[in-house]
Parts: C-alpha cells; sequence; structure tokens
C-alpha cells in the first residue's frame, strides 16, 4: 500500500501524527498503541463487512499487519484514520475475490422508485416523526446492522463509510478509488434499500 | 399528492435527488425546487422524511465494543509482528 506522490506533498497533522512519527522513528513498541486507538472502530466496521464473524477478525488483522507493514510509506497526505480505512477496505475486496461467492447484484434505482399508479402514502409515518431518542435502541440497532450486512458489498461498505464512519463524499471517494458521483449513485440506491426495510420492519415486524 | 396539475416527472426527478439533498450537497435553486414540490406532494414528503430519517438511525448506531478476548489476541499477533525496539 503506497500514498500517492506529489511534488509539494502537505502534511496534514491529525492526532495521530505524533505517535506514527515516534514508531517511523523507531519506537515501534508504540504501533501497539495504535492500534488499541482503532481496534474498536475497526472491529465494527469489519462486522459490518464481513457476513462471518471470524473473517471480520481475520480482516482486522489483515489491516493492522497491512498498516505496520507500510507505515514508512505513509507521507501524511490525508488523515491517518482515512488511510487505515483505505487498508481496510482493500484487505475487505483482496479477501473478497479470495472467496467464492457469486458476483454480487447490482440495485437499480428502479426497484425503488415511486410508481405512478400505486397507492401512494398519504401521511408521514410515525417512525419518521417521533423524537429521534424516543426510537433508538438496541433492537432497532440489531435490525440496521443486519440489513446492512444483506446489501452487496459495493453499496455496504459506501453506507458504512458515509453514514456510520462519517466519511464525507470526497473521503469516501478516496477510500474507495471511486469517483464522488459514483459513490453518491451507490449511497442513493442503499438508503433506499435500507428505507423499505425500515418501513418493512417499522410497519409490519414491531 | 395535491392538485390536478401535479406532474409525476417533478416526483422523480425529486426522489433521484433526495440523498444529496439530505446531504446539503444540491446549489440553492436545486434545494428550492425540491422544498416546493415536496411541500405541495404528500407522497414526495412522505419519501424524504423517511429517507432523512433512515441517514439519522445509521449515524445513531452504537458500535458494539470489541471483545476483550479478540482485542487480547489481536496484541498478541501484533507483539509477534512487531520487532522490539
Amino acid at each position: 500500500m503506497t500514498t500517492e506522490k506529489n511534488p509539494t506533498p502537505q502534511q496534514i497533522k491529525d492526532k495521530d501524527f505524533d505517535l506514527i512519527q515516534a514508531i517511523n522513528a523507531g519506537e515501534v513498541e508504540k504501533f501497539q498503541d495504535l492500534v488499541k486507538r482503532y481496534e474498536a472502530k475497526l472491529y465494527n466496521f469489519s462486522l459490518r463487512m464481513c457476513r462471518d464473524p471470524s473473517d471480520a477478525e481475520d480482516m482486522i488483522q489483515d489491516t493492522f499487519l497491512n498498516v505496520f507493514r507500510y507505515l514508512k510509506n505513509f507521507r501524511y497526505e490525508t488523515k491517518f484514520k482515512n488511510w487505515l480505512y483505505k487498508v481496510a477496505a482493500s484487505t475487505c475486496f483482496k479477501k473478497r475475490r479470495k472467496s467464492k461467492f457469486a458476483p454480487e447484484k447490482e440495485l437499480s434505482l428502479d426497484e425503488f422508485r415511486p410508481d405512478d399508479e400505486a397507492e401512494k402514502p398519504d401521511h408521514v409515518p410515525q417512525w419518521a416523526l417521533m423524537p429521534l431518542d424516543k426510537l433508538l435502541n438496541e433492537e432497532l440497532a440489531g435490525v440496521i446492522n443486519k440489513t446492512i450486512i444483506t446489501l452487496p458489498k459495493k453499496y455496504r461498505m459506501v453506507i458504512v463509510l458515509r453514514d456510520i464512519e462519517g466519511f464525507s463524499t470526497t473521503e469516501t471517494a478516496q477510500i474507495l478509488n471511486l469517483s464522488p458521483s459514483n459513490v453518491k449513485v451507490r449511497l442513493h440506491r442503499a438508503r433506499l434499500y435500507l428505507r423499505e426495510k425500515l418501513k418493512g420492519y417499522f410497519e409490519n415486524d414491531r | 399528492m395535491t392538485g390536478d396539475d401535479h406532474d409525476h416527472k417533478h416526483c422523480l426527478e425529486m426522489f433521484e435527488k433526495l440523498s444529496e439533498y439530505i446531504d446539503g450537497e444540491l446549489d440553492h435553486a436545486a434545494c428550492a425546487e425540491i422544498e416546493k414540490h415536496a411541500n405541495n406532494c404528500v407522497a414526495c414528503f412522505s419519501c424524504m422524511e423517511t429517507l432523512k430519517r433512515t441517514v439519522a438511525i445509521c449515524k445513531n448506531v452504537k458500535d458494539k465494543p470489541i471483545p476483550q478476548e479478540f482485542s487480547k489476541k489481536l496484541q498478541e499477533i501484533i507483539r509477534k509482528v512487531v520487532p522490539k525496539s
């Protein structure tokens, strides 16, 4: 994993800058501190990316080992966290290529497009109006996590980075090597998919 | 849906831009257009509010704590790879 070459790179001094400088200057035992700092975030990211929890554990291990291997090449041209997720995403995609899954399906906007003939809602459902904190609970978090894992990976990766991990469109595009417009297209379809599932949960399953 | 002059084409145009609207990625004119349409179309307003709520729920999903056992295992793996300085 290498960072892009830039003749006049501007260094980003984020909260990890000093720690990475120390590790690269020879205090390699401090790499454990970097792992501690991000293991919980990466654990949750991996659980959402891998259908199998043991694959998620492998993904975290491989990600940190890759980060250690390539840390000397990190040029602070992005936040370390963004680079870490780039390594994690790349590790995740490589893992999938090695597995024997069938090609994942595309989500078409047509699946979610409002139909002129269909019965249209004449009101906003309660779950979209009530205070958010009255809605959030462990059960709903479980529904979200279980639904996200059913999304095809290319959409899942985008919605997790944008709406759960909080990266911007530009950052997500950089992490996944996609154009910003491609990120937007995938995100919109992933959100519509999730919305359909939430509608089903709130209107039928509860 | 209100009014006989309601054009389904507007619903579809709005539908395609909803995420960008929610994320504040549209220009002022496009936002105004969407808001005007949503104020006159209950179906689109409902679509917008449920999508906004979907995004808000995602943004507030709490992470699970990393299991201590796995955290220790990870430290061991890293310790084996990282040379002593």
